[in-house]
């Protein structure tokens, strides 16, 4: 029987070593998209809904570890692999911590990529099988008297219930896998919303005001969503 | 820890270490007056005929004094430079492997993931070609890495016996630009002269080709605009020759002007990797200029507004 041709997104700046991966993955009989930058490669992710993704760390626009993290925040499941210069336990570290599958150091070999892509499609494809919904690994969360709903994106709070846009879900998320630790501006708008680095960050702060309003008791004086100057935002609450 | 650390920070430490020294210096003296004016009144009441040599001693002992301090204080401040230099040494080092990782490790993934591939399957004569191209490009990038570092460390031995002939600096120009037209294809350059329409310069051609095909490829290379534009104004004069490169690239901020001749230098951040190359073009630039015993300055409005780099040429005698 003919399986589904599998999809594999690229998110690579350079020209040659792109073409030259999506050549061997084609000729391996998957479907292949190439990205040269993050903000494209986001965009590419949202239209193809890839079974897998190969991201390069040093991008244009957005780099790979933020692209990783606005990946992770909507899908906990897709196999991400990374294909850095950065070869160094640090840097697998990091890329590792924040969620990806696998890390491959250029120059790498090019049976091993081609052998650990295999791999990590058919873990992939083991996890839909298994008929559980590619969201990620909470449901529910609660800070104080709010309580959040993901699945229906609903969230109870001092304003009743009130259902969520899918921005909301998604910032609000990032802000909790980060609870405790500062967010810039950059960071939450190259995450949370995929904007490269030149975006104006009014909407952040707009988004911060509507979380103050739903979710704090007094939102002139925020206990959950604090301000940090010239540093970003802060998540937290006593649990 | 952190809060340990800041106590340690070197120009902290230098500053204290010479305020004590000077405290000390002052303290040192008023002491030494005080003791030694309370020995006189002490020498007058008993009539003791000693003041002439008191008085003279106090001058000598400040003197010595003072120049023992004087020269602890140079101490302090040739370790503190050291110090320094050191820091930024290692910054200078870090910053160099974090850029040739990138600049050597992208062409020799792509070499390797093609001559791979060669191995692995028979692919079409038309397919093989291509790629065989991206490979020679590929060389060719990695060759010119190579030849970047090796050429600074040979220009900046200061012992560069290259030949410096006298040529026409416009005729020089004109030829480079047609013998390396292929490397330009997308920028529009051009080259006002002056009426006599010969400068003559002396120079080392091989050097001074190198600076302009630096010059050249920044331009085109940090420039978001649709077309990239470069105009070389050739200007005489009567003690200096000025070459002014203007184009239409990314500008710096004005705090970046001296810095970005720095070895290493890059604008950019390197923690989210917005900076490309190997920071070293406009350095050999630079040691270029030097060996020609002139000068290379950067002028830009401001980012997104273009830059100027203009080189000065002491004019033939």
């Amino acid at each position: 029987m003919d399986k589904p041709q599998k999809r594999i997104l690229i998110i690579e700046d350079d020209l040659h070593i792109a073409e030259g991966i999506q050549l061997n993955l084609t000729l391996q009989g998957y479907e292949v998209f190439l990205s040269a930058d993050g903000v494209s490669g986001l965009n590419q992710w949202k239209a193809m809904r890839p079974d897998l993704i190969i991201l390069d760390i040093m991008l244009p626009g957005i780099d790979g570890l933020s692209i990783l993290q606005s990946i992770r925040l909507e899908d906990e499941r897709l196999p991400v692999l990374i294909l850095s210069a950065k070869g160094d336990p640090d840097d697998r570290i990091k890329g590792l911590a924040l969620g990806v599958d696998d890390y491959l150091a250029k120059p790498f070999n090019l049976e091993e990529l081609l052998l650990r892509v295999e791999r990590l499609l058919k873990r992939g494809s083991w996890g839909r099988d298994n008929g559980t919904s590619a969201v990620s690994h909470f449901d529910t969360y609660a800070f104080g008297d709010n309580r959040i709903d993901f699945k229906t994106h609903t969230a109870r709070c001092r304003m009743g219930e009130i259902s969520l846009t899918e921005q909301e879900v998604k910032v609000l998320k990032l802000f909790i896998t980060h609870r405790g630790k500062p967010l810039s501006r950059d960071q939450l708008l190259q995450i949370g919303w995929g904007y490269s680095r030149k975006t104006s960050t009014r909407t952040v702060d707009n988004f911060i005001v509507r979380f103050r309003k739903y979710f704090e008791d007094d939102p002139r004086n925020p206990v959950y969503f604090k301000s940090l100057r010239s540093i970003g935002y802060l998540f937290d609450h006593t649990s | 820890m952190k809060q340990v650390k800041w106590l340690f920070h070197p120009i902290l430490v230098f500053g204290l270490s010479v305020t004590a020294l000077v405290a000390s210096l002052f303290l040192y003296i008023y002491w030494y007056v005080g003791v030694s004016s309370g020995l006189r009144a002490a020498m007058e009441r008993f009539n003791l005929e000693q003041e002439q040599m008191v008085a003279a001693d106090t001058w000598v002992v400040i003197l010595v004094l003072s120049i023992l301090i004087g020269t602890i204080l140079m101490g302090i401040f040739i370790i503190f430079v050291f110090s320094q230099k050191t820091t930024q040494l290692y910054r200078l080092q870090n910053n160099f492997i974090n850029n040739f990782t990138h600049e050597l490790k992208t062409p020799v993934t792509s070499l390797q993931l093609y001559l791979q591939t060669f191995s692995k399957y028979e692919l079409p004569r038309a397919d093989q070609l291509k790629y065989i191209q991206y490979m020679l490009l590929d060389v060719n990038r990695l060759a010119g890495t190579i030849n970047r570092i090796l050429n600074l460390a040979k220009l900046e031995s200061k012992s560069y016996m290259g030949e410096f002939v006298v040529c026409d600096l416009v005729g020089v120009i004109h030829r480079f630009l047609e013998e390396n037209n292929h490397l330009f294809k997308s920028c529009r350059i051009r080259v006002h002269t002056p009426v006599i329409n010969t400068v003559y310069q002396r120079i080392n051609r091989h050097l001074f080709e190198m600076l302009l095909i630096n010059i050249i490829t920044n331009a085109i290379k940090y420039n978001n605009a649709e077309a990239p534009v470069m105009d070389i104004f050739v200007e005489p004069g009567r003690k200096k020759t000025r070459i002014r490169f203007v184009d239409n690239g990314i500008g710096f901020d004005r705090k970046e002007m001296k810095k970005i001749f720095r070895k290493f230098y890059q604008i950019g951040r390197s923690d989210d990797m917005s900076a490309k190359g190997s920071g070293l073009g406009l350095h050999l630039v630079q040691n270029i200029a030097r060996l020609h015993n002139g000068s290379i300055t950067a002028e830009s409005p401001g980012r997104g507004q273009g830059s100027t780099f203009t080189l000065m040429l002491p004019t033939l005698e």
